[in-house]
């Protein structure tokens, strides 16, 4: 048993023990924090995979901003356990259903996995500097128009968050 | 490719103006010399390219072709015109009025992309340029609630909408394992298909049919055009749902076309149910507006025709008729939308005696109605004749052709509703503002257009008359 194999059960534990904290804690808040304490083990499954881009993106993206909005809606919300509000019966049903089918899925897919066919020879594709070349080689065009879209984003931006003038306010009303 | 840096330089440019000028009106002549010049720019491009020479950009990701700069031409024309009849308008939904003009720069330069992507995300880099600036268009009017209504439900209709896009896409991607639409027509065979190559297909095409608000991915339309600001539903329902059009027949006429099977029914049901909803919900409605808003589902109907169309051999006719259906409702639909805006009242009653007190006003409506009727002589009658023409050829679509003829019946009712309010109901309409000699001068230049389309087509199917 090697590094490798140690740190790979370690944060396979690690998942899994929190995703099953995110459903099982009464918290909303803590259900959160367990999320992001889940996304940091896939990003460390995403380094062992050598994808290192990945991996930074994902802490960056859904730990980072994805989370802290979920957390700015919990707070917003003002949800507790105890005001939670009951579910009804249909549901709950309806919800055990969608759950079982989605279980089916991931079994049927898990039986069918042909471990045999996994490329287990590292890559560096996943590495940032592999990824900066392709990005300026041959996706130069996408990747600068894109600047395009978010100029105009950052437009949008100001334009409907910026106050307008108090006297053209008051002719109004 | 030159038309697209011009249009983000100008855009920036648009911006950098707005600091400088110090009031509006000299924005607004700013922006229409800008509009002019990018106009030239994009007839310099159209001149310099040969025809029937088509060349490949940055590793295959945009294909230039003759009809696509064709294309850019008339649809920068047709902004250029609705710059210049609504640019009084543009000035006063809000502060920030050279901003609104830089969105539009951008609009086109997701408009130009659309019309020569090669590649997958061009295609969606495209049609979020497309949509992201229309999103803040539509809610411009911050004083306004049902401007901010329409723009969350259009950020958030849209948002869903291009999850649906990319989900495709990225099915395609999974059945063949490339991005470029040029290599799916070698790579997916008609006769041994993966399932999600057809999934992706069908995911791709009802994301796109949002965009162009065909049915039952309409629910949206009415709502936003009738919320948003008149000046701006002008453009959006115009220019840039012709320009989702022309991606949408681009798509499905270099990727799909052989496997025109798999996908002809799906989107002959689209067109028949975009036809009826369109129609028939449009004669119900009370406001002049909301009906515009309907009517341009309705015509999307008929845009669909051209699509359908291109499984056939001979895709040019599909081609022809999305380019010239596109001019021709474009410049009548902001003809209308310039006039409208002129009123205070948008109901069918507002416009009651227009004709005794503005003559020249209702004339060009009524010219603009008959366009959109597609009436004889008029670009409208034109347009509707090539679609359908375009599926005639085909020949696997009777049934659709003769319900569309049925449909473009009905809206006859709706269009002349209007032009009975004007010339035979009493009443002394209210107007927002004096009709000035400019005004006019750009009225009878649309309307003159309107007219040149219905009786000298040919003038703007340049290369694919033949």
């Amino acid at each position: 048993m090697d590094i490798y194999d140690i740190l790979f059960w370690g944060l396979s534990v690690m998942a899994v023990g929190c995703a099953l904290g995110i459903i099982l804690s009464r918290n909303p808040v803590n259900s959160v924090l367990f999320l992001i304490l889940t996304f940091f083990a896939i990003s460390g499954h995403y380094i062992l995979m050598n994808a290192q881009f990945l991996a930074i993106v994902n802490i960056i993206v859904y730990a980072g901003a994805i989370m802290v909005l979920f957390l700015f809606v919990i707070m917003l919300m003002n949800l507790n356990a105890d005001v939670e509000p009951q579910k009804g019966q249909l549901v709950q049903l309806a919800g055990v259903i969608s759950g079982g089918v989605l279980f089916l899925v991931v079994l049927a897919a898990i039986k069918s996995a042909r471990p045999e066919v996994i490329d287990k020879t590292s890559t560096d594709i996943g590495l940032i500097s592999n990824l900066g070349k392709v990005l300026f080689t041959k996706y130069v065009l996408p990747f600068e128009i894109s600047s395009v879209l978010f100029l105009s984003a950052m437009i949008g931006a100001i334009v409907i968050g910026k106050k307008e003038h108090v006297h053209e306010v008051t002719k109004a009303e | 490719m030159k038309a697209i840096i011009a249009t983000t330089v100008l855009g920036v440019f648009m911006m950098f103006a707005g600091i400088a000028a110090n009031n509006k009106k000299s924005i607004v002549a700013i922006a229409i010399l800008l509009f002019a010049a990018l106009f030239g720019v994009t007839i310099y491009e159209l001149v310099d390219t040969p025809a029937n020479s088509s060349q490949l950009l940055f590793n295959n990701m945009l294909q230039i072709e003759h009809s696509s700069l064709w294309f850019n031409m008339l649809m920068t024309g047709c902004t250029l015109l609705y710059v210049a009849l609504m640019g009084k308008e543009i000035m006063k939904v809000g502060m920030h009025v050279a901003e609104y003009f830089a969105l539009i720069f951008f609009i086109l330069c997701g408009l130009y992309i659309l019309t020569t992507y090669n590649n997958l995300l061009m295609l969606f880099i495209g049609i979020e340029i497309l949509s992201i600036p229309q999103y803040i268009l539509a809610g411009s009017d911050k004083r306004n609630l049902k401007s901010s209504e329409a723009s969350l439900k259009y950020f958030l209709m849209g948002a869903f909408s291009t999850g649906i896009l990319l989900m495709g896409i990225t099915l395609l991607y999974g059945a063949s394992s490339t991005f470029y639409i040029d290599k799916f027509g070698s790579i997916l065979h008609y006769d041994n298909i993966n399932p999600l190559a057809i999934a992706g297909m069908v995911f791709i095409m009802i994301a796109l049919s949002f965009k162009v608000s065909a049915a039952p991915m309409h629910m949206w339309t009415p709502d936003v055009y009738d919320g948003s600001p008149t000046a701006f539903t002008a453009f959006m329902a115009t220019v840039v749902k012709a320009g989702a059009f022309f991606a949408f027949l681009r798509l499905f006429h270099v990727s799909f076309n052989s496997l025109g099977q798999h996908w002809t029914l799906l989107l002959a049901v689209i067109t028949a149910a975009t036809l009826f909803v369109g129609n028939v919900t449009a004669v119900f409605q009370q406001s002049v507006k909301r009906m515009l808003a309907y009517s341009s589902i309705a015509q999307a109907g008929f845009m669909l025709f051209a699509i359908l169309s291109v499984s056939s051999a001979d895709a040019s006719y599909g081609m022809r008729g999305i380019i010239f259906y596109g001019v021709a409702y474009s410049v009548a639909t902001i003809g209308i939308f310039s006039v409208l805006i002129k009123l205070k009242d948008y109901t069918y009653d507002g416009f009651n005696g227009l004709a005794k007190s503005e003559p020249f006003l209702a004339f060009v409506s009524s010219i603009f109605l008959f366009s959109l009727a597609g009436i004889p002589l008029t670009g409208g009658f034109m347009a509707k004749f090539y679609v359908l023409t375009a599926v005639v050829k085909q020949g696997q679509l009777m049934w659709l052709v003769i319900f569309a003829l049925l449909m473009a019946a009905i809206s006859v009712y709706y269009y002349f509703r209007v032009i009975i309010a004007m010339y035979f109901k009493p009443g002394t309409p209210e107007l927002n503002s004096p009709i000035t000699t400019g005004d006019r001068i750009l009225l009878a230049i649309s309307c003159a257009l309107v007219l040149l389309l219905g009786i000298y087509p040919q003038l703007f199917l340049e290369s694919f008359g033949k």
